[in-house]
């Protein structure tokens, strides 16, 4: 099984909040992999909004994406650009 | 009706709305307060929804029940989501408004939820609603316990979804039941949600009241998008109103007056209707410099706090950003910005604000704002303690950072630097000194800047006003914070509440003040801009005018008002306004002083609260 990994930091203002976590949730659900944020200790299924919204991931969280099976590092890489768009918000 | 508004009623709204109390109680008039979630007046009956809480029954099952418990839940989950998908497709607002909809459809179904509840079901025994509601308040209790204060108030969607979900379990009917007929009215209701909110129309709804809520939350951001006054978090409305009794709604203001007088009710539909006068003037004439009535010019900027306020600052129409508070950038986080995060924020800022100018404050941390990435002195007096351009000088590290980043980003459009709470000349010599060592090392490495970076600081401290003229040689502009300015100067913490009256922009020690760092401007040719709270004053900004000030720094919302006043009054009036002021000994006597000369013509401007 190829898994890969990366962090990144939540640079959105508001964080992971119910909008933010449910563009993350539909994009990870696109793929087959399994993907799994983790904030510290914290993990949830990435494809789950309850499971990231739990994150409690406010801005300058930095969260880890780990992506295992088919497309794994397309995956991590297209969450991280989301993240890094601020998930498409103004601010 | 039986008592119109003496101005001619705008007949469509409130057409045929008894407007007295229609209980036979003879109660008396309750004012209550809350938060201004969506500005506008409205006046007429109110409608109050009684959406309590789903009362949940705790029923136990056996194992042979179990399966049909995970059937019902898993039906009430299908239902609730063709619900919402519904509300989704009739919605006429598009956007960020219902993308949080969206949201909502895929926590309903979301699988750590369904887990949850199955699981509560399978090994607690417990019924399905008995199950959800026990996961649902265990997951909003988590978020409740975040330290971002914005993520804690988001338990409030988790605790929607539970409602939702409960309501189709319990078989109570969803959503809300307006009255029959075509009269408009005023909405009550303990909570709204997002979904509730956006089901409603203009046409129907002219106002919303909720007792729970926020500013930020969704149902207050919908009824701006809809443009239905809105006035959340007042505490206890639904035990005190009687339903269908009249109610004026000012949310503007956040303010609900139930049973009003007859003279509040023309009071206040008369502000309603100045109101939107006023705001649909503004809005035509927002582009437009500000001038006085002879034609001079008045630049009035907006105070922002987050880079993304500076494009609403800009269609509100001002000239610039005239103070960028940039500690929010250090606040409500736990790691300190970095140089590249900082000067990709200013950038933008100074990009989207070019060709006009903006004034980036050196952070302003201590006192009431300190980040947790920071550790937090412990001060006896924080007001007077290690904050702002002390601090900033105190941990040089901190400030070449953020100072690198400043620098960096002046390529990107018009800004200067502005030092906050100066009091003593060495203080403003060291942060020069810093500011060189920044530009240099901009420069060693070869980054672009602006050429010339102009250097100016915060007069707050009575110290520099009273030196004014020995900083003004100093500082290449100067900005007075009126708010610390008095806080200082009167020795009035400005959080009590008690101390209130005391602390007036309006005291006579403080306009001398004013007045003296406005000369020393004059003589040495620096600019001199009053931020804070006195600019945004309508009265007092004529006054401003009167001492010789042409440049005002106001939140965003007060341009509009501040623009129309000004052009009302001519220089002349103003100064001579300021000549009788300059006189008097007590605050009270200057408020007076200047609502009998300039009051009358603009009291449209003046309304405040619906009392």
């Amino acid at each position: 099984m190829n898994t890969f990994e990366a962090t990144f930091e939540i640079v959105n203002n508001l964080g992971l909040h119910a909008r933010a976590a449910s563009r993350l949730v539909q994009l990870a659900s696109r793929f087959p992999c399994e993907v799994e944020v983790a904030n510290g200790e914290q993990s949830a299924n990435a494809k789950s909004v309850m499971g990231v919204l739990l994150l409690c991931g406010a801005k300058g969280t930095r969260v880890r994406v780990i992506a295992t099976g088919e497309d794994s590092e397309r995956a991590v890489s297209e969450i991280g650009a989301l993240i890094a768009s601020r998930f498409g918000e103004s601010e | 009706m039986s008592s119109e508004g003496p101005n001619g009623d705008d007949a469509s709204e409130g057409s045929g709305v008894e407007l007295r109390s229609s209980t036979s109680l003879p109660l008396p008039a309750l004012v209550l307060t809350g938060i201004a979630g969506s500005p506008g007046y409205a006046i007429g009956p109110t409608w109050v929804v009684d959406v309590a809480h789903a009362g949940v029954v705790h029923r136990s099952i056996s194992r042979d029940g179990i399966a049909v418990e995970v059937q019902r839940f898993e039906r009430a989950v299908q239902q609730t989501v063709v619900e919402l998908r519904e509300v989704v497709n009739t919605s006429s607002v598009g956007g960020a408004e219902t993308s949080i909809l969206e949201a909502y459809i895929l926590m309903v179904c979301d699988p750590t939820l369904m887990a949850s509840v199955q699981q509560r079901i399978k090994s607690d025994r417990r019924c399905a609603e008995w199950a959800v509601d026990t996961v649902i308040r265990e997951m909003s209790l988590t978020l409740k316990q975040s330290e971002n204060r914005y993520l804690a108030e988001r338990s409030h969607d988790i605790e929607f979804v539970g409602e939702r979900l409960l309501r189709v379990l319990t078989g109570k009917a969803s959503g809300i039941t307006l009255p029959e007929g075509p009269t408009p009215f005023i909405l009550v209701a303990r909570d709204l949600s997002p979904a509730e909110t956006l089901g409603l129309t203009k046409d129907r709804v002219l106002a919303l009241v909720t007792e729970a809520g926020t500013r930020t939350s969704h149902t207050a951001i919908l009824a701006r998008a809809l443009d239905i006054p809105a006035v959340m978090g007042v505490g206890d409305i639904l035990s005190q109103i009687q339903p269908g009794e009249t109610a004026l709604v000012d949310g503007s203001h956040g303010v609900v007056a139930l049973r009003p007088s007859p003279t509040a009710i023309a009071t206040a539909r008369l502000r309603e209707e100045r109101y939107r006068s006023v705001a649909s003037g503004l809005r035509r004439r927002r582009r437009q410099p500000t001038t006085t009535q002879c034609g001079v010019a008045v630049q009035l900027k907006a105070n922002i706090e987050f880079s993304g306020e500076a494009l609403t600052a800009l269609e509100n129409g001002a000239q610039g950003i005239g103070l960028y508070r940039t500690e929010f950038l250090y606040l409500d986080r736990t790691d300190l910005p970095s140089e590249e995060e900082q000067y990709q924020t200013y950038a933008r800022v100074l990009e989207s604000t070019a060709p006009l100018s903006v004034t980036l404050r050196t952070f302003d941390i201590g006192a009431d704002k300190f980040p947790r990435s920071l550790a937090a002195p412990l001060e006896p007096n924080p007001a007077l303690g290690l904050r702002a351009v002390r601090l900033a000088l105190e941990r040089p590290e901190l400030f070449l950072t953020q100072l690198r980043a400043l620098v960096r980003a002046t390529a990107h459009g018009r800004g200067r630097i502005l030092l906050p709470m100066i009091s003593a000349v060495h203080e403003f010599r060291g942060a020069r000194a810093l500011l060189q060592e920044a530009i240099n090392d901009v420069d060693k490495q070869g980054l672009p800047r602006a050429p010339e970076i102009p250097l100016g600081m915060m007069v707050e401290v009575p110290s520099a006003a009273i030196l004014a003229d020995t900083f003004a040689r100093e500082a290449e502009f100067l900005s007075i914070g009126t708010n610390d300015l008095v806080q200082y100067t009167l020795a009035v913490d400005r959080s009590n509440r008690q101390l209130v009256r005391l602390a007036s922009f309006f005291d006579p020690s403080v306009l001398q003040l004013v007045a003296n760092v406005v000369r020393a401007g004059e003589r040495h040719g620096r600019s001199v801009a009053v931020c804070g709270s006195m600019a945004s004053d309508p009265l007092a900004a004529i006054l401003l005018v009167g001492m010789g000030l042409r440049e005002l720094s106001m939140e965003a919302s007060a341009i509009g008002t501040v623009k129309e006043a000004l052009g009302r009054v001519t220089v002349s009036e103003a100064e001579a306004a300021w000549v009788a002021c300059a006189v008097l000994s007590e605050a009270e006597a200057v408020d007076t002083e200047l609502a009998q000369r300039f009051a009358p013509r603009m009291s449209d401007l003046l309304d405040r609260e619906v009392e």
